[in-house]
């Protein structure tokens, strides 16, 4: 008996070493991961800003255009952002807060409707304020949502190693440079140095797109759908984007996928459900030109500074 | 519920605890009611299957029991062989026979005979059925004795830690142990915890971390050459033995937690000198219950000339339904084939390998001539894991076409992924998972383990915890041997 309690004592101790070494892992990893730092800059940013928002900036990393050339406006965008984030996020802009946007600058390209995107719910200790994962995981039928709550709210840190290894990187980053919520695009490296451009656009199309498989059909639609909605209900304009992308990157999303295909079936489906939405075509922008890339997907500061500007000038031609 | 998931987390533990909580009497029905609600997750109707195959083998080993004379007792055999191996080939193979008998309809320039059938295969049923038949055979044999108790059966046809991917266990090992009584015992608990931590090593951050690399080479396959699809097969290889071993692992373990002992699967597969080797060590409970039940029942005789052919072609014709039985897919036939083939070409060979042997002085050198074979070994096995996975044919065909094609290197698509730290991490987990299964096993590391202060053991749980939470990959995804 005595060796059945010792032994549960022991047990006892050792679990409670392992919830206080996580707790403390937790809290440190939300504390000084590099983009919930940026994340919280934004957040800050936000609250501050007037109530009547013209541009409000929202999605994924592609989406780099800067409300300081744009005009009045806020980009809340945040990297690795899916469409189930978005709607969250503007769904809880426009019901818990006075803000109040007219118009919804968002990226789409088929990356963002991959059905990989479909299972991808990243950074959850940032985005445990917006999610509601109890009816994301009702509505998906898929319980296994819950596990991003806990993650979010216990094990930020779980399986996020290279982030900690960024966040090292990045440990004495200006967080000055955000304004207006706009994290200026990467410009440590530039696309049109790199000397396997052809294997890196391969690369991103291949973790991009692959998922679609052979006859690619849209795969996430349902929290698109609802971003439409919530912008029918509240009035906002939606426009949409095709950011540049290099031509390594398109020469294999050609090869994978009939992006064209894909194109179509997008703008089919915003024009069955939304009917005030322009479109902004720039994917092949900066075609023959790989120094406005980062990478192989993302533009840099010059390229977004070209992108913003010019979509200033077709927002200033519509009006 | 996956072994891998939150939900797993809380039900295992709770299941333990009410086990021991319970008066013995009562466990075996906890057990019973966890299994099949563990089971029933997966889809509700799936266990009217389950039922059906363990009611139809639990009748004919009782009745059985009752008929001395074993020509009679065929009858109830072959009524349990014709339900349950009917369930397997409904339920897994006839998209496969309708696709066959429609491919030859279309060859003699007819329509399709039959109409497509979309078929769910319930989970886990080539191991429960597989399990059923090696039990009424053994109860047909006379090696066990029927169980009278139908709750303990049905406890033993679904025990929730192998009624999805085994191992395949025998009613001689297991069913005694539903009826005998455990009291918690600490050593073999904290033993199979370390097995769940391990298993969950294996399966969270090696394979999940490898499938990153492997499923989109996999899935995309016309884009790739030589090096990259050399490195994709020797990946998918390890990726696959640390899924299957993890989660076999994780099995063992949770069976440990409540006193139970299961079978092994895996005795470190990649140390083998020969495919016969190799096939002792992979997935032990599968081929020992072939080698039991098929293998040594196929008609042979060992004498005389003919008898070596015979023996070849039943290794052959069981190394094929070994493939087989891993899924509907002619991918799988020509893995077995293989396999079969190369164990025939050993055999036939073996007396002029020894000489080689001699003649070169491999012989007196036999830590080289160990690691040449078992190099040897693992070369053949990763060349027939072209065919290992329900992808198209032709992509196998273009992979083993491909692989000498080095003209695409100016893409040097090796070069970003080898840049990319998560493949870099997954082959040196990989090399840390080899060499550390080959201290447990040859240096009886475990022993030596448990013999150090109780601080260091604690320090070294937790680093491993500590590094599963920082490394592994979240992304609760299955694992591969649930597909068969």
């Amino acid at each position: 008996m005595d060796r059945k309690i010792l032994f549960f004592k022991k047990l006892l101790v050792f679990v409670i070493m392992v919830i206080a070494l996580n707790a403390l892992l937790n809290i440190v990893y939300n504390r000084r991961m590099y983009y919930f730092r940026l994340s919280r800059q934004q957040d800050e940013q936000f609250e501050a800003c007037p109530d009547s928002i013209r541009y409000l900036m929202l999605g994924n990393s592609h989406n780099r255009v800067d409300p300081a050339i744009l005009g009045p406006g806020f980009s809340y965008i945040m990297p690795k952002e899916v469409y189930a984030q978005t709607y969250y996020k503007l769904k809880y802009i426009l019901e818990k807060t006075n803000k109040r946007p007219q118009n919804i600058l968002l990226s789409i390209d088929p990356v963002n409707f991959s059905p990989r995107a479909e299972n991808e719910l990243s950074f959850d200790g940032y985005w445990r304020k917006y999610l509601d994962y109890f009816e994301i995981a009702r509505e998906s039928n898929d319980p296994g949502y819950l596990l991003n709550w806990l993650s979010g709210n216990f094990f930020s840190y779980a399986g996020n190693y290279r982030y900690v290894l960024m966040s090292l990187q990045f440990r004495n980053a200006d967080m000055q440079v955000v304004k207006n919520g706009y994290i200026p695009a990467r410009d440590y490296r530039n696309f049109a140095k790199e000397r396997n451009r052809e294997a890196l656009g391969f690369e991103i199309a291949t973790v991009y797109l692959s998922s679609y498989g052979r006859n690619p059909v849209l795969g996430e639609t349902k929290y698109y759908l609802k971003i439409l909605s919530l912008c029918k209900q509240y009035r906002i304009r939606l426009i949409l984007l095709r950011m540049p992308m290099s031509d390594e990157y398109l020469k294999y999303a050609h090869r994978m996928v009939d992006l064209e295909k894909l194109d179509r079936a997008i703008v089919t489906l915003t024009r069955d459900h939304c009917n005030n939405f322009l479109l902004f075509d720039y994917r092949n922008e900066f075609h023959g030109k790989p120094g406005y890339f980062f990478n192989a997907d993302h533009v840099n500061p010059a390229g977004a500074a070209i992108i913003s500007t010019k979509i200033k000038e077709e927002l200033g031609k519509k009006q | 519920m996956l072994f891998n998931s939150i939900g797993y987390l809380v039900f295992l533990p709770a299941v333990v605890l009410l086990y021991y909580l319970v008066p013995f009497r009562f466990r075996w029905m906890i057990l019973l009611a966890a299994s099949y609600f563990f089971y029933l997750l997966w889809r509700a109707e799936f266990v009217l299957v389950l039922m059906g195959a363990t009611l139809v083998s639990y009748y004919a080993a009782v009745r059985m029991g009752k008929i001395p004379d074993k020509k009679q007792r065929l009858k109830y055999l072959l009524i349990t062989l014709a339900v349950n191996l009917g369930m397997l080939v409904f339920f897994k193979y006839l998209v496969f026979f309708t696709d066959l008998v429609n491919q030859f309809a279309g060859i003699a320039g007819k329509r399709p005979v039959i109409p497509w059938m979309g078929i769910l295969v319930p989970a886990g049923i080539s191991f429960y059925t597989f399990q059923t038949i090696g039990y009424t055979i053994d109860v047909y044999r006379g090696v066990v004795k029927p169980e009278k108790n139908i709750g303990i059966y049905a406890l033993f046809v679904s025990f929730f830690p192998l009624v999805l991917a085994g191992p395949i266990e025998r009613g001689r090992r297991l069913i005694p142990q539903f009826h005998a009584e455990h009291s918690f015992d600490p050593q073999l608990f904290t033993s199979g915890l370390r097995l769940i931590l391990w298993g969950m090593f294996k399966k969270v951050a090696i394979a999940d971390r490898l499938s990153m690399f492997v499923d989109p080479v996999f899935s995309n396959i016309g884009y790739f050459h030589g090096p990259e699809i050399a490195i994709a097969i020797v990946l998918k290889m390890m990726e696959v033995y640390a899924d299957f071993s993890g989660y076999t692992d994780i099995a063992i373990g949770s069976a440990r937690l409540m006193g139970f002992r299961l079978s092994p699967n895996f005795n470190r597969p990649f140390s083998a000198r020969s495919i016969a080797e190799f096939w002792s060590r992979w997935h032990i409970s599968l081929t020992s219950w072939l080698r039991d039940y098929v293998y040594f029942s196929l008609p042979f005789t060992f004498r005389g000339r003919k008898v070596n052919w015979r023996m070849n072609l039943n290794l052959v014709i069981v190394f094929v339904l070994v493939g087989f039985w891993h899924g509907p897919y002619w991918n799988f036939i020509i893995f077995g084939l293989f396999q079969g083939t190369f164990m025939v070409i050993a055999n036939v060979f073996r007396p002029l390998m020894t000489r080689f042997n001699r003649v070169t002085g491999l012989d007196s050198a036999p830590r080289l001539l160990q690691g040449l074979n078992i190099t040897a070994t693992f070369l053949l096995i990763c060349s027939t894991a072209f065919f290992f996975g329900p992808h198209p044919l032709h992509d196998s065909f273009y992979m083993i076409l491909n692989l000498a094609d080095f003209s695409q290197t100016g893409h040097a698509i090796l070069l970003p992924l080898l840049k990319n730290g998560d493949l870099l991490l997954g082959i040196v987990l990989v090399l840390f998972m080899l060499w550390f299964e080959y201290l447990v096993a040859m240096k009886s590391l475990a022993s030596k383990f448990l013999c150090k202060p109780v601080i260091i053991r604690y320090a070294a749980y937790l680093f491993m915890v500590m590094f599963l939470l920082a490394f592994g990959v979240f992304s609760s995804q299955k694992f591969f041997y649930f597909q068969f």
